[in-house]
């Protein structure tokens, strides 16, 4: 398992009041899981949910389940956004 | 004779060296052709126009509009538009404002008001439902936006200028309550007549050829906006500010003068961060059924917070993460009436030239104790503020630096760099206005702001951009917020990203070149209205034009056409349509050469389907959409374009 920082944004952020935390996971299947157990299933009232999320892993997306991750891994999460 | 509802029959002519009004001919068959808004604007002004006519002639026409949809009580409808030669870009612009001032236009009983000629002293123009009333000005001159708003009669609709407009800065804008027509320097126009302020008031409203279908559609359509994931959702938790980090994300983020898509602080200057500690409350224009405003407090006032640009041109761009100083920069531009993005884009540029030891104006990059007093000096043409209020366009012509002059056509780009989006690339080096995202088909919306298309390809990009172009057009014709137009892309597209269903229909995206440009040549193929655009609906029954994605795509199109041949009429050259060569010749990511934008492989595309030739419409195009100009004139602008 390797020891990660997650970041959210966008309405993760503004639904769940964390701007970052730390979980074990090995794949970024897990991720998701992990951080509704370390989150306490948290409701986000716009019915997102987090593995709906546009992810990237070290500053570069990524959409494979499967991706391994290493420890010090840094993910963010962002909902959908546009208009500006 | 007359009988399209939804309009108030009347466009008011305004001479301003007379002191006089009369109303300006406009019929139901010129409706019918323009709709409303900037492509009855663009019209008007064409047909106006003069080869070699300067913004600040005193022939220039500034010229308001609204859209039918305005006072009918469709969601997100008080938008209204200013057209006029632009001094900061020596073309058209067209400048749109959510404030209500359109709405009180229309209780007064007019669709449109043009003003002409050059009042000798400073002048408020009142609009009445039966008169036009001259009052003296100088009592305003001077005033803050704010200000001079406080000091007209309550209950009215205003147009204002402040400092920035009297002393012509080249980008300065006009307010509407705290909305702005921005970009393009319309309030410079306003200044050099002399035209402080407008007041509009009457108690008239449009009539509607439907009222219970159109009810019925408003209804769905306040649904959709609030229930779709951008309109419903992201807007009004974050705001536009909400891009920064998804901008961050896709390298998108204008960050060192457009040199870098990403800057290390963008959490310090994100919209999650301005939700978190500084926002007070939502606020909407009227109408408005998103309200994605952001209401902050400046020295214990509460005052419109920073949008994403202002975000990102004062923050990354500049290299400062002090989203404070941020909000207070804004709230000083929004006093002294200047159109932010071009504002913090000249500022750039200088910190640039200096950084490269060409001309030192004490602006540096990451160093922001002086900003604020270069603003003031800016908005008042002092010292060194009298250069920079020419913007980034001049000055690269005065001192050097063209390649890293970011702006297009002369007027300074949003924030976003395109270099990892190159479609919006396209967008803005073939925007009639110059560098502006919205006007260049917002086609960042389908390269990961909203659909998560490849966005190094340039496969399809010239077909989506016209389409999203010529959409965007009429739905501002209308009188609509554009942000309503985010809600025609389906709300799963958006909201499952990582289904396979979307990734395969997002993978398609670039290849549907063929079939759009078969929509935009033959309009007549789409005459059913789709479901997923309701503005086509809500003009059918507000004003009993036949309407459907057809006409809503040929009124973009003669709106585009129409302003393109105005702009070589006053002396825009062939193959205008480009961008400084950091975006366009530098790579942004130094071993990936995709990361450019490739405006030599798409433009070509783009002008075969837009019946351009070198960025100029053919003759057999303005015939084809009924644009009628002199073949002695056109011929004569097309010489002098490639001269």
């Amino acid at each position: 398992m390797a020891q990660i920082k997650v970041k959210l944004f966008g309405v993760f952020r503004v639904d769940t009041h964390v701007a970052e935390t730390e979980i074990q996971a090995e794949k970024l299947k897990d991720v998701f899981g992990a951080l509704n157990d370390k989150l306490g299933n948290v409701q986000m009232d716009s019915g997102l949910a987090f593995k709906d999320a546009l992810v990237y892993i070290n500053g570069e997306p990524c959409a494979k389940k499967g991706r391994k991750l290493n420890d010090g891994d840094e993910l963010w999460l962002l909902s959908p956004a546009s208009g500006g | 004779m007359d009988h399209y509802d939804g309009y108030m029959g009347q466009v008011l002519f305004v001479d301003l060296t007379k002191r006089t009004h009369s109303l300006f001919p406009w019929t139901d068959k010129d409706r019918r052709r323009t709709l409303g808004g900037k492509v009855m604007a663009a019209d008007i002004l064409l047909h106006h126009i003069k080869p070699g006519m300067k913004a600040f002639d005193e022939d220039n026409w500034l010229v308001v509009t609204t859209g039918p949809l305005t006072g009918c009580g469709c969601p997100n409808s008080s938008r209204f538009n200013i057209s006029t030669i632009s001094p900061l870009t020596g073309i058209l612009t067209s400048s749109n404002c959510g404030g209500d001032f359109g709405l009180w236009l229309k209780r007064a009983g007019y669709d449109a008001v043009i003003f002409s000629g050059r009042s000798e002293t400073p002048v408020t123009v009142n609009i009445l439902h039966d008169d036009v009333i001259f009052t003296d000005a100088s009592g305003l001159w001077g005033k803050t936006t704010t200000e001079t708003q406080e000091m007209l009669p309550k209950r009215t609709g205003k147009l204002v200028i402040g400092p920035a407009g009297e002393h012509k800065v080249l980008y300065a804008c006009v307010f509407s309550g705290e909305r702005t027509a921005g970009r393009g320097g319309v309030g410079a126009v306003f200044g050099d007549k002399n035209l402080k302020a407008v007041t509009a008031f009457g108690t008239s409203l449009p009539t509607v050829r439907n009222r219970e279908k159109l009810q019925k559609i408003n209804k769905k359509w306040v649904h959709t906006l609030k229930t779709h994931p951008l309109t419903g959702r992201q807007l009004p938790k974050l705001g536009t500010a909400g891009l920064i980090a998804p901008m961050q994300a896709h390298k998108i983020l204008a960050t060192k003068n457009f040199s870098a898509g990403r800057f290390d602080g963008f959490e310090k200057i994100s919209g999650e961060e301005l939700a978190e500690n500084h926002l007070v409350s939502n606020a909407a224009c009227t109408t408005c059924a998103i309200r994605c405003a952001r209401m902050v407090k400046v020295d214990d006032k509460v005052v419109k917070g920073p949008e994403l640009e202002i975000l990102g041109l004062l923050g990354a761009n500049i290299l400062n993460d002090d989203i404070e100083k941020i909000i207070r920069w804004n709230w000083v531009l929004d006093e002294l009436g200047m159109d932010s993005i071009s504002a913090a884009g000249t500022v750039a540029f200088a910190m640039e030239l200096a950084e490269k030891g060409v001309r030192d104006f004490g602006l540096h990059f990451g160093q922001t104790d002086n900003i604020e007093e270069m603003f003031r000096k800016i908005a008042l043409r002092e010292g060194d503020g009298d250069l920079l209020a020419n913007g980034s366009r001049w000055l690269s012509e005065e001192f050097g630096g063209k390649d890293y002059a970011i702006n297009a056509k002369g007027m300074e780009l949003a924030a976003y760099t395109p270099r990892h989006a190159v479609g919006h690339g396209l967008g803005y080096a073939t925007a009639n206005r110059g560098g502006c995202h919205l006007n260049a088909g917002y086609m960042v919306v389908v390269e990961g702001l909203g659909l998560d298309v490849d966005s190094l390809t340039y496969h399809g990009k010239a077909a989506l951009a016209i389409m999203f172009q010529n959409l965007m057009e009429s739905v501002s014709a209308g009188g609509e917020c554009l942000f309503t137009s985010y809600a025609v892309l389906p709300g799963f597209l958006i909201d499952k990203p990582n289904w396979p269903l979307t990734k395969i229909i997002l993978a398609a995206f670039p290849y549907v070149g063929p079939v759009v440009n078969l929509l935009s040549h033959f309009t007549k193929a789409p005459m059913i209205n789709i479901p997923l655009l309701p503005e086509s609906y809500a003009i059918k029954y507000a004003t009993g034009i036949p309407s459907t994605m057809a006409t809503m795509l040929t009124w973009g199109a003669y709106g585009y056409n129409a302003e393109r041949i105005a702009n070589v009429i006053l002396g825009q050259k062939a193959d205008a349509d480009t961008l400084p060569g950091r975006l366009t010749d530098e790579p942004q990511d130094p071993d990936d050469p995709r990361t450019r934008v490739p405006l030599d492989k798409m433009k070509p595309t783009y002008y075969r389907a837009r019946g351009w030739k070198d960025g100029i419409p053919t003759w057999h195009r303005l015939r084809t959409l009924g644009i009628k100009i002199d073949k002695s004139v056109y011929d004569a602008a097309v010489k002098e374009a490639y001269r």
